[in-house]
């Protein structure tokens, strides 16, 4: 048995009176590739700040090489070669790849200027090394999201580091950039550095990772080599129950009524071909597609939150101008994609949060009325069982999952007929899914028309009642009933592509 | 794009701003034979100064992703105390000027000090400090007073070749070492790296207090050159010298292809845009323009560049 890289010995924290982390053991290996796995709020990410220096341990302690170190600071732990590439990117997209890989850390000339030409040579020799094909000199503007990691991933190793922690490294890859990455990471494993890779994405985990550790409710559940594992082992370590009941069962009965939502010959965008769909009450309809198929964009369209040409009929009425105000007073809600810059107001408080779509629901003549809104909000708290203090409380201290609980229960308040959401379960834990899907069939049930967009093929397939699939704006197929598999979604969606387009997200994603 | 370009900042919209200069040059020439001569040539680079100067701090504020509206204030109260404290004694005339570089980097730290440490935005803090400056300016004088030593007045308005001001080289100089400074030293790819994304720079470890702390005492310092041009020129201090330059500061840097974001843009640009302003101001005087219209007429260019700017960053 070799001394680790890198240890938790014993680890507990606790902040304030919450224990996030309680006696955690785990090691890093070098040569090694250990996946480290949990729901989230299960304490990865804490562990991974306590390795690093971000945070301080309650009890227990670090050892590099088997010597207990502490690390008063992050900037000690990257001294002492470990290297993290964080879910958020630090890249600055002003700046070249270069810079962004030597920022605060620029070779110098001997009067103290930054020296150009030997930044440019080390950016060179150091993508080089890691088999990344950039030029150093380009913006990062010009570079897709894939290309901004890879300049990260060089970021994090410009010193000399020995571990490498990446956390979530592919949530915003397609599978060929993945691909790319995980042959980067192969190289890296090869020369004898110990990985620890934090993904929610199972396959991946199978496919690259020597070891795995899974954590839930801040204590391990679970450790060994890969090969022990299988895919249902590891989410039964995760979540402690079943995948079985994930998905409830799919609409039955026949759904005589005219649509709740009929779209036109909309074109988002000249050039694009127009598309045509309905949606009826009762009845849950996915937009699947690759990143960049067009499904985001038709749905701000018919949400009215973009410019487009063609007819919106909701209810059998044709809406001559749209705008997300008179969408949402007719009964078309739409939950976005991106929570945290078209979704949440972050900082204000959840109730506020929850009410601000509804402001007028319960309020006085002239006024406002708080104590009605929070009212509103608590019974949403319980309805949708989000963990909170206090509506009060900003809604950025919550968990995706809960934040999206409350953004859901939002939704609801005005009562929509037509309900269009984008990644409804994206950086949502599987406990909250589950419990997104049974709140979007039961919605459905009580006859409410749902149009879901999602990358996840598995949702798709287990949610859907009909799919609609997109390229280039349009839709290529629309399958129903026992059509809806993975592959025929695959097949459609890529068709005509480069062979190995990449289909965004993968299945495993649960 | 190559090394050069980039360490200029070239961006196309600066042969743009070459094109009209072309052409406002060569209307003026047809419509005035006084226009196109090495007297004229002189006075529009005598009137280019204090603009380019002061665009010139502005430009290094807005890439940290700031601004600075307290020309107005500092100008004035620099220029009379540089007036009254150097007077006609050329004896003090070096320290005086010293002094006056030091009074403004610290003015403008303490504009970058409140920006940085309570968090205030900097348009707020600047106006404030403006209004404060322009108090105490007046206070101290209510109407232009003071005077320079004789030699100084004489460089200002001396010329070599004929056509050439000191002032010209002055700005060039000020140019040059501000453009070297943010592209060969670690403060200049700070500024960008703060002006980009301040918490993506923190998270790399730019110290991005410390550095908007600079870039406002920079601010100040390139500040109190131009005041202390403008009462070489003027021969008094006026503590209404100012007036105006909150905003004109602005447009040559907005025009000269500079992001009002931060983090995208630089110098030439900026350098660019002042003599093309400056040249329509003079060619709009020889066609007895009433200089009001040019406050329109720069208003719009604003307007106009921010608009097809904003169009072009969202494709």
């Amino acid at each position: 048995m070799t001394t680790p890289l890198l240890a938790a010995r014993g680890i507990s924290k606790s902040f304030g009176p919450i224990q996030v982390l309680d006696g955690i053991e785990f090691e890093v290996n070098a040569g090694r590739n250990i996946a480290l796995c949990g729901e989230n709020g299960a304490g990865k990410s804490t562990l991974i700040k306590l390795m690093t220096g971000v945070y301080h341990p309650t009890a227990g302690h670090v050892e590099v090489d088997g010597k207990p170190v502490v690390f008063p600071n992050p900037k000690v732990a990257i001294d002492a070669g470990i290297a993290v590439v964080h879910q958020e990117f630090s890249t600055l997209s002003a700046l070249t790849v270069s810079e962004n890989i030597f920022l605060e850390k620029e070779p110098r000339t001997r009067l103290g200027f930054i020296d150009r030409r030997r930044l440019k040579a080390d950016a060179e020799t150091l993508l080089a090394d890691l088999g990344i094909d950039l030029d150093p000199g380009r913006t990062l503007d010009r570079l897709s999201v894939a290309e901004c990691q890879m300049v990260e991933i060089a970021k994090a190793l410009r010193t000399e580091a020995r571990v490498l922690i990446l956390d979530e490294p592919t949530a915003v890859l397609s599978s060929r950039e993945t691909e790319h990455l995980f042959r980067i990471l192969a190289g890296l494993i090869d020369r004898g550095m110990g990985l620890v890779y934090v993904s929610h994405r199972l396959d991946e985990v199978f496919e690259i990772c020597t070891d795995i550790t899974v954590i839930k409710d801040g204590g391990v559940t679970s450790s060994g080599t890969i090969a022990d594992y299988d895919h249902d082992k590891v989410v039964a370590a995760m979540v402690g129950r079943d995948l079985g009941d994930l998905f409830p069962p799919k609409a039955t009965a026949a759904l005589p009524q005219p649509p709740a939502l009929a779209v036109k010959g909309l074109v988002v965008e000249s050039g694009l071909p127009p598309v045509d769909l309905e949606v009826r009450p009762g009845e849950i309809v996915a937009l699947a597609g690759l990143v960049g198929s067009g499904r985001t964009e038709l749905a701000l369209a018919i949400f009215g939150a973009a410019q487009a040409q063609g007819e919106v009929q909701f209810l059998g009425e044709s809406l001559p101008r749209r705008s997300p105000g008179s969408s949402l007073a007719r009964g078309l809600a739409m939950l976005t994609e991106s929570r945290k810059t078209d979704g949440l107001f972050p900082g204000a408080s959840v109730g506020w949060n929850f009410a601000a779509t509804s402001l007028g629901k319960d309020a006085q003549p002239y006024a406002l009325s708080p104590a009605n809104e929070e009212r509103r909000a608590h019974s949403v708290v319980e309805r949708f069982a989000v963990v909170v203090d206090d509506t009060g409380q900003p809604i950025d201290s919550l968990s995706g999952g809960n934040q999206q609980k409350v953004l859901i229960g939002r939704l609801l308040e005005n009562a929509p007929k037509v309900l269009i959401l984008d990644e409804p379960t994206r950086g949502v834990d599987v406990g909250a899914k589950a419990e997104i899907y049974r709140t979007l069939r039961a919605l459905a049930e009580a006859g409410v028309a749902i149009l879901m967009i999602s990358s996840e093929l598995i949702e798709v397939v287990g949610l859907a009642d009909r799919v609609l699939v997109m390229r280039d704006g349009g839709i290529a197929a629309h399958l129903t009933g026992a059509d809806i598999t993975e592959d025929a979604i695959i097949t459609a969606a890529a068709a005509g592509d480069a062979a190995g387009a990449s289909l965004d997200r993968d299945p495993a994603n649960v | 794009m190559s090394d050069f370009a980039r360490a200029i900042r070239f961006q196309p919209v600066h042969l743009v701003i070459v094109g009209l200069i072309l052409t406002v040059f060569v209307v003026g020439a047809v419509h005035s034979e006084r226009f196109a001569t090495l007297t004229n040539v002189s006075n529009i680079q005598d009137q280019l100064v204090v603009l380019a100067l002061v665009a010139l701090a502005q430009t290094v504020v807005i890439l940290s992703g700031g601004i600075d509206l307290s020309f107005a204030g500092m100008l004035g109260l620099l220029t009379v105390l540089f007036a009254s404290v150097a007077g006609g004694d050329p004896a003090v005339f070096a320290a005086a000027v010293v002094g006056i570089l030091t009074l403004g980097a610290l003015l403008g730290a303490i504009n970058g000090g409140l920006i940085a440490f309570t968090g205030i935005h900097p348009l707020i803090v600047t106006l404030a400090t403006s209004s404060i400056m322009a108090g105490v300016a007046l206070l101290h004088s209510n109407q232009p007073s003071g005077s320079v030593a004789l030699f100084f007045e004489d460089l200002v308005y001396a010329r070599l070749f004929g056509f050439v001001p000191y002032g010209t080289i002055y700005v060039l100089a000020a140019y040059f070492v501000i453009g070297f400074m943010l592209w060969r030293t670690q403060f200049g790819t700070r500024i960008y790296a703060v002006g980009d994304d301040e918490r993506a720079a923190a998270i790399s470890g730019v110290p991005v207090r410390l550095t908007k702390l600079m870039v406002y005492s920079l601010s100040g310092l390139i500040a109190a050159m131009a005041a202390i041009y403008m009462v070489g020129r003027f021969g008094v201090g006026d503590p209404r010298a100012g007036v105006g330059f909150d905003l004109r500061s602005i447009t040559p840097v907005i025009v000269g292809g500079t992001i009002l974001a931060g983090g995208r843009g630089g110098v030439l640009g900026t350098l660019l845009a002042v003599i093309l302003l400056i040249l329509l101001r003079n060619v709009l005087n020889f066609l007895n323009v009433s200089s009001f219209y040019l406050w329109i007429v720069e208003g719009l260019i604003v307007i106009v560049a921010v608009s097809l700017f904003a169009a072009r960053a969202s494709k």
